[in-house]
């Protein structure tokens, strides 16, 4: 484990440290403890105040106890939200791991231009959220969007992606997959080139086909893999905001809002920010446990 | 200890940079022989800031003392946002004529707003500008007045006379069933690809709170005969009656494809390339149209339709807009004497000629002075009627939250019949309550 300190000294080489009780670690740190303090540990503590207090931005905070979680049992929008947040995390994982695993598994592989294929894939991760975002409203559009005009070319119906209530998330979820897949791929390239050529030898001496090497020894073998993709692409999809503020606005019929987008409403629409705060408490709460449940469950013991 | 001072040092410039970033910025130099400069917000359209420039110019070359920097309100998602951001900020103008008042409680209660009836001469302003049925609509719980009425842009039924004809209807809908006869024989496939390509009317189907004031909440103050959401008390009063019978006539149009369920681009562009018959606006869509549609189009301006058994006149909803001045004026008195120029009768009179808006002033139809206005437009004379019947918004606490929910359920009513009429009022009054209890 590197020391924090000599990484340090072998950037900034002109400074001279003391080994013990200097100053100079601290300074070095301290912009980024500045930074932490400013915009991640005093909302976080204000946050965790607001919960009990109602607040407007411009009136003074007005203590109102364990009202804002007796308003959230009641309120159904917000339990809309969180199934919408659990449909997207229900069909954007499991699209995500597959065809993260497929493209891997191609792009593992001695291809014609996989440099190329690799840095293609892997654009939309850099790219902009709200750039592809706009990108897909104008693909999306009923009318007069790109897919729907190469449907009716090709003698189809055009598809209300965005308009009708039940495509409107797995819609979302298609785009959202587009976006993330590269981030995704490049993790299960690196699993996949970290396993031991030996054990598909022994196993193909053994006798075991194509399939069963996958499932028995590459799949097993992903698994460190496997549970970054879940949990970054859980907590990913959690945090699904972009996507539906700008596609859809959470519509139609709340069938995009997400749990995230509805805190946003309650805090930056409506000027509510006890209760988006009581809000965000309960859904950071729920995150915390089905990440714990999903660690608990997918991550094995690749050795054993 | 030198490389001690020299990351010292480092801090200290990058806080100094940092701090550079957060100044205030300085807006538009005020001459330096004026005594009080004050900065005036206005709305940022194109019409409204050429008029807040030309009364601010005449206001300047008249009283050298008090000199008015105009500005139109910074960008936002509303006016509403960034005035809020504004009172947060405590970078409030002195003067603004955006208000809606539908946000003047909160800034009431934040303290942000001079009382105005505190002013020597309000009384005869008030009195006489200012239609008695108004006074306490726009009084606070106080006891005081923080806003005057500036503005009304009454909600009416602008349509296609031509299309009208065509379809055989030499007057245009009054009631209900009216309106849907009519949409049945305008709404049509005209190019024949099956499609519908001309519609009855449009509105923007998302669930956004304002935009429901154009459908649900005119049309439901017209079908209650002028009542609002809240009673006198501020107790939540909503005509489930006349609820239910807006939802099901949005509804039954909807349903018949009378109204389109996409997005229909280029604002008022598919009025005037006659795609659309019927279109419910305010006054100010006027000039939008003197300006674009072409000299073929002939369009007229109704009521709103209303129930087959509706008795009496039809009332509306008067989108009004406010003066206020803000209490982080340093020139509470100059700010006064700007506000009453602003409300003067020349200055009424370049706001109904520069932007076809309806001044809130008494008697405005039969003075002589305005008389040359509305021959010339004799459309906005048609407004100027209706802005006698016409309803604001309730001054009460998250007014924009609670129509929010009746915007969640015309969206599941009226635009996909997902829930019933009645269903769609019981889930709104349910919502409404429940924001209220939180809110006690």
């Amino acid at each position: 484990m590197p020391n924090p300190k000599s990484i340090a000294v072998s950037l900034f080489g002109r400074l001279r440290l003391r080994q013990s009780g200097g100053l100079g670690g601290y300074l070095l740190v301290a912009p980024y403890l500045l930074h932490l303090t400013v915009f991640f540990g005093y909302p976080l503590l204000f946050s965790l105040v607001l919960i009990f207090y109602r607040w407007d931005i411009i009136t003074p905070m007005e203590f109102v106890g364990l009202k804002n979680f007796v308003r959230l049992l009641r309120d159904d929008l917000f339990f809309r939200a969180l199934l919408n947040t659990g449909l997207f995390l229900t069909l954007h994982i499991p699209l995500q791991i597959i065809v993260a695993l497929f493209f891997a598994e191609l792009l593992n592989r001695p291809i014609k231009g996989r440099s190329f294929f690799r840095a293609a894939y892997f654009m939309p991760v850099v790219v902009s959220g709200v750039v592809i975002t706009i990108l897909f409203q104008q693909w999306f559009a009923f009318d007069t969007g790109l897919i729907n005009r190469m449907l009716r070319a090709l003698g189809g119906e055009p598809v209300p992606w965005l308009v009708s209530p039940a495509l409107a998330m797995p819609s979302i979820a298609l785009m959202a997959t587009w976006k993330n897949v590269g981030l995704y791929i490049v993790l299960f390239l690196v699993g996949l080139q970290h396993i031991p050529k030996h054990l598909y030898e022994a196993a193909e001496l053994d006798g075991a086909n194509a399939w069963q090497r996958w499932w028995h020894i590459t799949l097993p073998m992903l698994n460190p893999a496997m549970v970054t993709v879940v949990v970054l692409s859980t907590i990913g999809g959690f945090s699904l905001f972009i996507e539906p503020y700008i596609l859809t606005g959470g519509g139609p019929l709340n069938a995009t809002l997400s749990a995230v987008l509805y805190i946003y409403n309650q805090a930056f629409y409506f000027n509510h920010m006890g209760y988006a705060a009581a809000l965000g408490f309960c859904f950071a709460l729920i995150i915390l446990v089905v990440v714990l449940l999903q660690r608990r469950f997918v991550e094995t013991d690749t050795w054993s | 200890m030198r490389q001690l001072r020299e990351y010292l040092g480092l801090v200290l410039l990058l806080s100094g940079l940092l701090l550079c970033g957060c100044h205030r910025p300085v807006s538009m130099p005020a001459p330096a022989e004026a005594n009080v400069r004050l900065v005036y917000w206005t709305a940022p359209n194109p019409d409204e800031v050429a008029l807040a420039r030309a009364l601010v110019a005449e206001w300047n070359a008249l009283h050298a003392d008090v000199q008015v920097v105009v500005q139109p309100i910074p960008a936002g998602q509303s006016s509403e946002e960034v005035l809020l951001a504004a009172v947060a900020a405590g970078t409030t103008p002195d003067v603004c004529s955006n208000i809606w008042p539908g946000i003047v409680h909160d800034f009431v209660k934040a303290g942000a707003l001079l009382a105005l009836d505190r002013f020597a001469g309000f009384d005869s302003l008030w009195n006489s500008r200012i239609p008695p049925t108004l006074h306490e609509v726009f009084r606070a719980p106080d006891g005081h007045v923080y806003q005057l009425p500036w503005k009304t842009n009454p909600i009416m039924m602008l349509y296609n006379v031509t299309l009208f004809k065509e379809a055989g209807l030499e007057q245009p809908p009054r009631t209900y069933s009216e309106y849907l006869e009519a949409a049945r024989r305008i709404t049509a496939d005209t190019n024949g690809d099956g499609l519908i390509d001309r519609w009855m009317g449009y509105r923007d189907i998302r669930p956004i709170w304002w935009q429901r004031y154009f459908d649900f909440y005119a049309f439901y103050i017209a079908a209650s005969g002028g009542r609002t959401l809240f009673d006198a008390r501020g107790h939540l009063a909503l005509d489930t009656v006349a609820s239910n019978r807006v939802f099901e006539f949005f509804a039954r149009l909807y349903a018949m494809g009378a109204f389109p369920k996409t997005s229909l681009q280029g604002g008022g562009g598919p009025f005037i390339r006659g795609q659309l018959a019927t279109d419910f606006t305010g006054p100010w869509h006027l000039i939008w149209l003197e300006k674009n549609a072409p000299s073929t189009l002939r369009y007229e301006v109704a009521p709103l339709p209303v129930p087959d058994d509706h008795d009496g006149p039809v009332y509306t909803y008067g989108d009004y807009k406010n003066i206020v001045i803000f209490s982080t004026t340093r020139h509470p008195e100059a700010a006064w004497r700007f506000v009453r120029f602003l409300v003067s009768r020349q200055a009424d009179r370049r706001l109904l000629e520069q932007t076809r808006q309806i001044p809130v002033r008494q008697g405005l139809l039969e003075d002589p002075y305005f008389a040359s206005v509305f021959a010339k437009y004799p459309l906005l004379a048609r407004f100027a009627e209706q802005a006698a019947y016409t309803r604001s918004v309730d001054s009460v606490p998250d007014l924009k939250e609670l129509l929010d929910a009746i915007a969640q359920e015309f969206e599941a009513a009226a635009v996909y019949q997902v829930r019933t009429p009645s269903q769609a009022t019981r889930r709104a009054l349910r919502r409404m309550q429940m924001i209220l209890d939180w809110n006690a």
